[in-house]
């Protein structure tokens, strides 16, 4: 077993409440990682120090084996690390077409000069368009799009910058059934493909049914580890967290 | 609107912008005119060049008029105190700014939005400060002469000249613009202006965008602001580090559209010749600037998009109302219509 | 080396300019802490009751001090319409830039007014007790130094009290430390806005009655003012009144000692100086506590 990302005694505060404290995780590569655990226990601040968001006050984070904590984001992106954000963020005035297209990364001068919608990368960008099935709404405005169809366009964006891990923050956040269904299945078939996950999540049927390894927070700390069927009878998780 | 016809319409405008540059000088009835004209030409290169920044990035900065006046006494100053010919000047004296861009902008980038503005106004007012009181130096605020790159020309063939100059400049700054628009980079601008963390999320370097966005419009106001010493010839700190010249670069950015490449030169052509009716009509009074305020106050209050993007949408409408309200609708386009409705919330 | 009768002069008007700044700065901190609207037009209602001042002193003979009981109640309606009519109606998503601008706008606005209506011509009070001054351990010091300096602990005070002790004042502190939490406990944060924003200017015609004691006004000196304000409340903590209060002392007592070395024009890059060092090492301000935002 591989690591993907790691982090040891994890610490932020933010004035006088403590989101993380102590938090050493490891994450596996090639497989999907659930994070889980109540509000307020840290998922999303560890998911923001771990991307360079925010800066962490102690302890250390790495991705494959480098250091990344004091990276920026951008760096940490190039480095395979991708992410989308608990309220979907996407660029509202650009089409739904420009918005992938912005995950293109050009090399050096001549790169950045380039026209924007150079047919390789436009082919590429519609690619993940019509996987996420919303190839229809290729020059649809983001702001004019509906909230599911955002977080499509979200993660079809961070899909294009070929991250080699993919950080997903509540996928399943305001999303009907059928749509979920389609996130999930989604997961599995880029797992399979060797991208590795790492999802926070309350919705505790999707978790349960995609995930490999599942680690669990309460007050800024993991509590418990594991595969499903051990945590969904842990104790100290159905205690903390999931109730009976 | 469709590609095609934003390119028609892109090179019906340049055709016809290129015309009106050549035949102006000969067109205009006195030399009085074709130097308002050059006037209002000077805006519209630095509203472009304020637009590097301003329309790609989102980041409002009024203190441009820093940059044009760094640029204006630079050249003046090599000129007069390195000796070096008038153009060669221009040159140097733009690289100069440029090099002297990257050290505010990286202080200036560091931060967004209203602290942006802040520090820019900041600038300006600084330079203001230090122009006037180093007189020993820069002429203080007895001002500085700077001499006439061609010293045997007439005042009309002087704006000629300066007149095809100015324009030459606007069709490289427009040309820029253009390019970078359309470019790789200029997409991770405007991703930066959309949401400048998300940007960096997806692996943008959004510092060093800026800052480079911030060197390129530096560079090309400081040409105008050189340029305009060379065709001027008399240089104050009073007007050249001026917070309102700032001001109105960027309400005629806005005024026209941020988001075109023609908006600021059509704001700098709205705001130009309105300035110069006020003058007529108010005379040397104060009231110019109230009328500079009130239109300001307007445009940010109802039409912050700019003129042509409200043309634009106008033409938009008129278009759809000639369009059936009811369109003939096949059994297969129905079912992928259903199909995509399953996707919708 | 300064004489240490200099030197404690220079102390001592340091702290009665730190004290007028204090009052300056308040209300362009307030405006930003309610609304995050950058007010660049402050310093242009500072300049207008400045005039009204000197006008109604040179034009009707009253006290410039006296004027302040139109001025101070006619700023404060005008800060409510302000906030009222146009600020709310800026959409939200660009809300601190477009503010700018606005008020840009509006400062323009009001300095070409004053310019049409009293010429660019420089005018000054010339008050009966505009040359006094008394002594103190060997330190001259102006009475209406004094005198502005009083006005401006005075309104502060009376600022503080409000905003600790009324329940106004707490409706405004709620609606600047979080918006949406003062609305669900029920707080009209338009109205508290509203007033916040008659308070802002309020403070604004006190302390340009102070500055019209002491200083020689011409329309466009405002500009000369906006600079140095912004600069003591980023240094201060944006939104924070007591951090604006603390940074324009310090910042007030700076420029009164660097007089001595560096000359009055040069004395006032310790603003910019000041600013520029506060966006690098520590851009939420240096005094501002937890009040205190980031743009």
């Amino acid at each position: 077993m591989t690591t993907s990302l790691e982090t040891t005694d994890l610490r932020k505060a933010f004035g006088g409440v403590v989101a993380l404290d102590g938090a050493t995780v490891s994450f596996r590569h090639g497989q999907v990682n659930a994070l889980i655990g109540p509000n307020g226990s840290g998922k999303t601040t560890f998911f923001n120090c771990v991307t360079g968001m925010i800066r962490a006050d102690s302890g250390r984070i790495t991705y494959r084996g480098s250091d990344i904590a004091r990276k920026a984001p951008h760096a940490i992106a190039r480095a395979g690390v991708g992410r989308t954000f608990q309220l979907c963020r996407v660029f509202p005035r650009m089409s739904a077409l420009d918005n992938v297209l912005a995950a293109v990364r050009p090399g050096g001068l001549a790169g950045g000069l380039r026209g924007a919608r150079h047919r390789a990368e436009v082919d590429r960008a519609r690619g993940w368009l019509t996987r996420l099935g919303i190839e229809h709404l290729a020059e649809i405005e983001a702001r004019n799009m509906s909230w599911g169809q955002q977080k499509l366009l979200e993660l079809a964006g961070v899909l294009m910058g070929e991250p080699e891990t993919v950080l997903l923050d509540e996928p399943a956040g305001g999303v009907n059934p059928a749509l979920l269904d389609r996130i999930g299945t989604l997961v599995r078939e880029l797992n399979a493909e060797g991208r590795t996950f790492v999802i926070v999540e309350h919705n505790m049927d999707l978790v349960m049914s995609i995930s490999d390894h599942i680690v669990v927070f309460d007050r800024g700390r993991p509590i418990a580890e594991g595969p499903p069927a051990l945590i969904r009878t842990d104790e100290r998780v159905l205690g903390a967290y999931l109730g009976v | 609107m469709p590609n095609v016809s934003k390119r028609v319409l892109t090179g019906v405008g340049l055709v016809l912008l290129a015309a009106a540059a050549i035949s102006f000088p000969s067109l205009a009835p006195n030399p009085y005119i074709l130097s308002a004209g050059i006037v209002v030409v000077n805006y519209a290169v630095l509203a472009t060049s304020w637009n590097f920044v301003g329309g790609f990035t989102g980041y409002i900065s009024l203190g441009h008029g820093a940059l044009a006046g760094l640029g204006g006494y630079a050249t003046a100053l090599l000129v007069t105190k390195a000796g070096l010919p008038s153009f060669v000047a221009l040159a140097v004296a733009a690289l100069l700014v440029a090099a002297l861009a990257v050290p505010i902008g990286l202080a200036a980038l560091r931060v967004r939005g209203a602290s942006f503005v802040i520090v820019s106004i900041a600038l300006v007012l600084i330079l203001l400060l230090v122009f006037q009181s180093w007189a020993s130096f820069t002429g203080g605020s007895r001002g500085l002469v700077v001499p006439r790159p061609f010293p045997g020309l007439l005042r009309p063939e002087h704006h000629r000249v300066f007149f095809y100059l100015f324009s030459g400049l606007l069709a490289l700054a427009l040309l820029a613009w253009w390019l970078i628009d359309r470019s790789r980079f200029g997409l991770g601008l405007k991703a930066i202006r959309e949401d400048e963390d998300k940007a960096e999320s997806l692996g943008t370097p959004t510092f060093a965008y800026k800052l480079i966005v911030f060197v390129v419009s530096a560079a090309f106001t400081a040409l105008a602001g050189g340029l305009y010493a060379l065709w001027f010839g008399d240089l104050d700190p009073v007007f050249q580090f001026s917070i309102l010249t700032g001001s109105y670069l960027v309400l005629m950015a806005l005024l026209g559209g941020v988001r075109n490449l023609f908006g600021p030169l059509a704001g700098a052509l709205i705001v130009g010749i309105a300035l110069e009716y006020f003058k007529g009509q108010f005379g040397n009074t104060p009231l110019h600037l109230v009328a500079t305020g009130v239109l300001l106050g307007l445009v940010v209050m109802f039409m912050p998009d700019g003129v042509l993007p409200a043309l634009g949408s106008l033409v938009q409408r008129f278009r759809k109302a000639e369009q059936g309200s009811i369109r003939e609708v096949s059994a297969s386009e129905l079912l992928a219509q259903r199909k995509r409705e399953e996707v919708r919330q | 080396m300064p004489s240490g009768a200099l030197l404690f002069q220079s102390i001592i008007l340091g702290l009665l300019l730190g004290g007028l700044y204090a009052l300056l700065a308040a209300g362009l901190t307030l405006y930003f802490g309610i609304m995050r609207v950058v007010m660049i037009a402050h310093s242009a209602f500072l300049i207008l009751a400045a005039y009204l001042a000197w006008w109604s002193h040179a034009r009707l003979g009253i006290d410039p001090l006296l004027s302040m009981i139109v001025t101070v109640p006619l700023f404060f309606g005008a800060g409510v319409l302000l906030q009222r009519m146009l600020l709310s109606r800026l959409r939200s998503a660009t809300l601190t830039m477009m503010s700018v601008l606005l008020t840009f706008a509006i400062a323009l606005i009001v300095e070409g007014l004053l310019g049409y209506a009293f010429t660019g011509t420089q005018r000054r009070i010339q008050l009966g007790y505009g040359s006094a001054s008394f002594g103190l351990f060997g330190a001259r010091i102006a009475v209406v130094k004094l005198i502005a300096f009083g006005l401006a602990v005075i309104s502060l005070a009376v600022l503080y009290l409000l905003m600790k002790r009324t329940t106004f004042g707490w409706a405004l502190r709620a609606t600047i430390q979080h918006r949406d939490a003062a609305r669900l406990v029920g707080i009209d944060t338009e109205k508290v806005a509203g007033y916040g924003f008659g308070i802002g200017l309020a403070t604004a015609a006190i302390g340009g009655t102070a500055l019209s004691l002491d200083t020689t006004i011409y329309p466009s000196l405002h500009w000369h003012w906006i600079g140095p304000l912004m600069a003591i409340i980023v240094v201060g903590g944006l939104g924070s009144v007591p951090g604006a209060a603390a940074a324009a002392i310090l910042l007030g007592l700076m420029q009164s000692l660097l007089q001595i070395p560096m000359g009055t024009t040069w004395a006032q890059t310790i603003f910019y100086l000041a600013l520029f060092a506060t966006l690098a090492f520590r851009p939420q301000g240096f005094f501002g506590g937890r009040l205190a935002q980031r743009f």
